[in-house]
This record gives C-alpha cells, structure tokens and sequence, in this order.
C-alpha cells in the first residue's frame, strides 16, 4: 500500500512491475550490473533532449556530486530532475531504475521516508508554496550508465540523499542521508516507520550490553546533531565508546545487523561485499551511545570503523526528538567511490 | 539583554510552523579540532536556527540597519575568537584568525546559513583543552578531534589521542595526543601509542633471551672442561 501511495492510484502496475523485478532470483554480479544499466538507458531513453541535458553530469563533477542536503529543496536547491515534473512513464522508469540499484528493503526504507516527506506535506499545508513531498526529490546521473566504467546515481530531496556510484561490480552507497519526519506514521491503518529498524536494533544492542560494557559505550555528554553530517565531506573524528573487540560473539552479531539498516540499502551483492568488509574490521570498529537507554526515548549513537562512519540523531525541532531522525551513511576511505575509482 | 534576546526567539518561534525540518531555536557551534606535530586547527561553523537570527543580530549587527557589515562581520569573528580557549599542556594559546566566512543574511533567515571561523595555534603538545564560551544560553554545541587534518598527513604522522573528555552540552573536549610510537608520547599514552607493536617486542625480547640462553650454556660447558681437567 505504500508504495501504491508513493506512485500515486494509478501506478499500481507500476508497482507490480518493480517488486517483480525485485522478487528475481539472484543473478551473477555482472548481469546485475548490466541489469541496473539497462534500466538506467531505459530511464534517459524517455526522456527528450531537454530532459537528458537536465539530467546528466558528467561524472567528475564535484559540485554536482557534493549538491546534496538533509534539507528541503526549496531551500537547497538541487540538480537534475525533479520527480513531479516526470511524466508517468517518465517516473515509473526512474522508480525502476532506482529498485534496480537497491534491495528490496533498501527500495521499501526510500519508499518510506519519501512517503512520510508527502505526509509532512499534509502536516503543513496551508502555508504558501510546499516545500515537501514526493514531487520534490529529484535524479541526476553523473557520467554514463556502463557496467565497466565508473558512473553514478543520486536520488534525493528533503531528509534522502543517495549518493550510489557503480564501477562495475561495485555498487558504493557513501555517501549517504536518510532521516524520517515523521519517523511513525498510518498508512491505511497500518503504521509505518521509516527508521524504525536501526532504532529498534539500536536499543536491544545498547540493552545487551553489560554494566562494564555500557560504561564504555555510554558517552557522558549530549550530541545535539550529526557530526559528519552533510557538508562534513573528507572529515574522520577520533572514534569513542566501545569496541567490537570488547563484544562477545552474540552482540558483535547484533552490531553486524544494525549496520545492515544501511550497508544493505543498496542492492544484494554490492551489499553482501561491503558487510564483508565491514565485518572484516569489526575488531576495529567503535559503539558509542549518549542518551537514555530505554527504547521509545531520544538517543543518538554512532558507529565508526576503519571504513564506516554511521551516526544516528533524533532532532529537537518540530516537537518529539523520536518523531524527526537524521542519519549519515560514510565510508571514510571510499566515499564517492574515490579508492575504486582513484579519483 | 539576554531576556530581550529570548523574547525575540519566542517571537519568532510563534511564527514558524512545527513542521519546518530544520534547526529552529539554537545556535548550533560545531567545533572540529585538527592537531598536527607543528599547529592546532580550530575550526567552528556557527549556524543559527530561523528563531535565532533576531538574537544573532542583536550580536552582530551593532549599527541596527538590519544588514551586516564587513566591519560587523569582523567584529563578530573577533568576539567568538575571545569567547573560546585553547589551552595546550595547560597553558593558554593564542588563536590567530586564518579564515572566516559569512553566509548571505537571507540564507540565516531560511536557517540555512553557516558562519565559518578558522582559528590557528603555533604551539604544540601532548594536552589539549578547548572550551567555548560564546552565547551559552542560546547554543547547542559539538566539539571532537578530527582523525586526521582535512589535507591528510604521510602514514609516519599518526595523530594517537586518548583520554577525551567533555562536559554535558559538549562546551569544552580536553585529550592527550601524540605522533605515532617513533616520537615522543604523551606522558600518559606511550603505552598506547606502543599497542601495536607488542607482539614484534615481546618476541625480539624473547629471541634475545634464547641467544642469551645459548651463549651461557655454550660458555659455561667451555669454562667447565678446563675446571675439570685442573681439578684432575
């Protein structure tokens, strides 16, 4: 139902039409790779020449790499397409390519928070032009879709930046913003929750601790927002908390799946890569926590390795800190792409 | 005046809708710290909620035209830079201004703008403290110590910190740092900074005591067959 909502009452075969191709058995990693070009070549083959030239960057174009905010784009403005302006067959194509680049539950987290961008709208209609909802997030594609050379994709908009660079069978999600507000919502009934996954996780890790664990975890000062946040590009902060290393097998486990929320947004085996890595240094990999540890209360942490940088930060704007999240994605040695890429 | 200011952010906080999404009533200071063998970094990006703009200029805009000066906005760089204090092995250091800008004064009125200030110290150390002062009551602050500085140093340049420390709202970051374990540590982090070298330590330490072991042994038979024939 809510992607129903997200692509509008008439795009319900649309939405078949995606989840069917998200549903495909896992394939080799070059024909995901050749799969998410074809679908990108099929996105620019409906547009006409206006459209394309909007669209396409090249792909050393730093500025347009770096144009990316937790902000609404009425006040940052970005490049490239904007979605309410896409024709229907337009945009199914854009959704398809963007289901393409992630997993299904990656594609579902986006539908989610663009979706409750759309219910912020209706918080605050009334009041002049909208600055938020699902016509406002916008697509660029810097350099050309290619299962060899490097390109990249950027979907965002208001609290959603995804910054994906591709070389070959690489699929680099770092950069990247998610946030929720609101972060709980009903759709038809059923209540969705965006972020609701890397909070949860967050507090059942923070509880599995132990007193002398939670002690190291435990920071004792307030973070009132992302350190790393947009803007923040290049930058790595002396880590802090607990180490991995400090963790037995079962909550390391748990840490391992509370990065998943955003190591696995993109697609299956780009991800199952990256875990990997991550894995590889969790030894090395830090937990930091500052806040009450019972769930359903504000609380912000971070998690920093020696390629991760994940930091959580409820917001105190607009009411509830727990109802307004923001979350920064990194990978400080590989951000953009810039060590598979070299640039 | 700090009442004044308060009834300004009210003011304008009944003008905005909840449902903005951005920083509406603070004055968020984040400060990243970046130490080198030759100079600390300060550098501290100010941005001021929609509701915080009135306050702000109350600060800033000293003629009341409604716009800021170059002279203003020096003025005001000047005045962060006395309101925060850099401290290295316990002594006060003098912060020199390296860069600053301003954001238009429409985008502080959206709450987008971020004023930026680059302070620099000569000195270095082992201990740091910072601590900023600037607009307490109005402010929300973040302060750590970059990894490394932005421009990146060579592999032999290691910043090693340890022992941070902060107070609550995260005002002031006190740590000890030092250069990789070749340089001289910090008083209290040469036992840190030596982590990862211990297995390479303890075993030259142990292939040195097994030469000792054999050349004793070696020695000794030799200095015993002359014992046993004198004593013959």
């Amino acid at each position: 139902m809510l992607k129903t909502t997200l692509l509008g009452s008439s795009k319900i075969s649309l939405l078949a039409a995606v989840m069917c191709c998200r549903l495909a058995p896992a394939q080799s990693s070059l024909s995901v790779a050749s799969k998410i070009v074809a679908s990108a070549n099929g996105f620019l083959s409906t547009l006409d020449e206006g459209q394309r030239s909007k669209v396409l960057f090249e792909f050393n174009d730093a500025a347009q790499r770096m144009k990316w905010s937790n902000l609404p784009t009425t006040m940052v403005p970005r490049a490239g397409l904007k979605m309410g302006d896409l024709s229907g067959e337009q945009r199914k194509a854009a959704m398809e390519l963007l289901a393409a680049m992630l997993s299904n539950r990656g594609y579902e987290k986006v539908l989610a928070i663009v979706e409750g961008d759309e219910v912020l709208k209706g918080a605050s209609s009334g009041r002049g032009s909208p600055m938020f909802g699902r016509d406002l997030y916008y697509i660029s594609i810097l350099g050309r879709p290619s299962a060899t050379d490097p390109w990249m994709l950027q979907f965002g908009g208001h609290h959603l930046a995804l910054n994906i660079t591709m070389v070959g069978r690489e699929g680099i999600l770092t950069p990247s913003h998610t946030a929720a507000q609101p972060a709980k919502y009903t759709v038809d009934g059923k209540t969705v929750r965006p972020l609701g996954a890397e909070n949860d996780k967050a507090f059942a890790l923070i509880n599995a601790l132990d007193e002398g664990q939670r002690k190291q975890a435990i920071l004792n000062y307030k973070v009132a927002d992302l350190v790393l946040g947009p803007g923040q590009d290049g930058k790595t902060i002396q880590p802090e908390g607990i180490k991995a290393s400090a963790m037995n097998a079962s909550q390391q486990a748990m840490l391992l799946d509370l990065v998943g929320e955003w190591a696995g947004i993109v697609h299956e085996q780009a991800a199952a890569v990256r875990m990997a890595e991550i894995k590889a240094n969790l030894s090395g990999t830090w937990f930091a926590w500052s806040g009450p540890t019972t769930n359903g209360m504000p609380a912000y942490y971070r998690i920093q390795g020696p390629t991760l940088v994940i930091e959580y930060a409820p917001q105190p704007l607009g009411g509830d800190p727990t109802m307004h999240i923001h979350t920064i994605y990194r990978d400080p040695t590989n951000d953009y792409g810039k060590k598979s890429v070299g640039h | 005046m700090i009442r004044r200011m308060g009834a300004c952010a009210l003011l304008a906080l009944c003008l905005i809708g909840r449902a903005s999404g951005h920083r509406l009533d603070e004055y968020l200071q984040a400060t990243l710290i970046g130490v080198t063998r030759d100079s600390i970094d300060v550098e501290i990006q100010l941005t001021p909620g929609v509701a915080m703009l009135p306050v702000l200029m109350a600060v800033i805009d000293q003629d009341r035209d409604g716009k800021i000066s170059s002279e203003e906005e020096r003025a005001y760089v000047g005045r962060v830079a006395r309101d925060v204090e850099l401290r290295v092995d316990g002594v006060p250091v003098p912060l020199s201004l390296i860069a600053s800008n301003f954001p238009p004064l429409e985008a502080m009125r959206q709450g987008l703008g971020t004023i930026g200030i680059k302070l620099r110290a000569t000195r270095s150390g082992h201990e740091l403290r910072f601590e900023n002062r600037h607009l307490p009551q109005v402010s929300a602050y973040l302060v750590n110590c970059l990894a490394a500085p932005p421009h990146g140093l060579v592999v032999s340049d290691r910043l090693v910190v340890s022992r941070q420390k902060r107070d609550e709202a995260q005002r002031s970051i006190e740590f000890e740092y030092s250069f990789d374990a070749a340089t001289v540590p910090g008083p209290r982090t040469a036992w840190i900074a030596l982590g990862q070298f211990w297995p390479a330590a303890i075993a030259m330490l142990l292939v040195a005591r097994m030469g000792v072991l054999i050349y004793s042994a070696k020695h000794d038979k030799r200095a015993s067959k002359p014992l046993r024939v004198n004593s013959l």
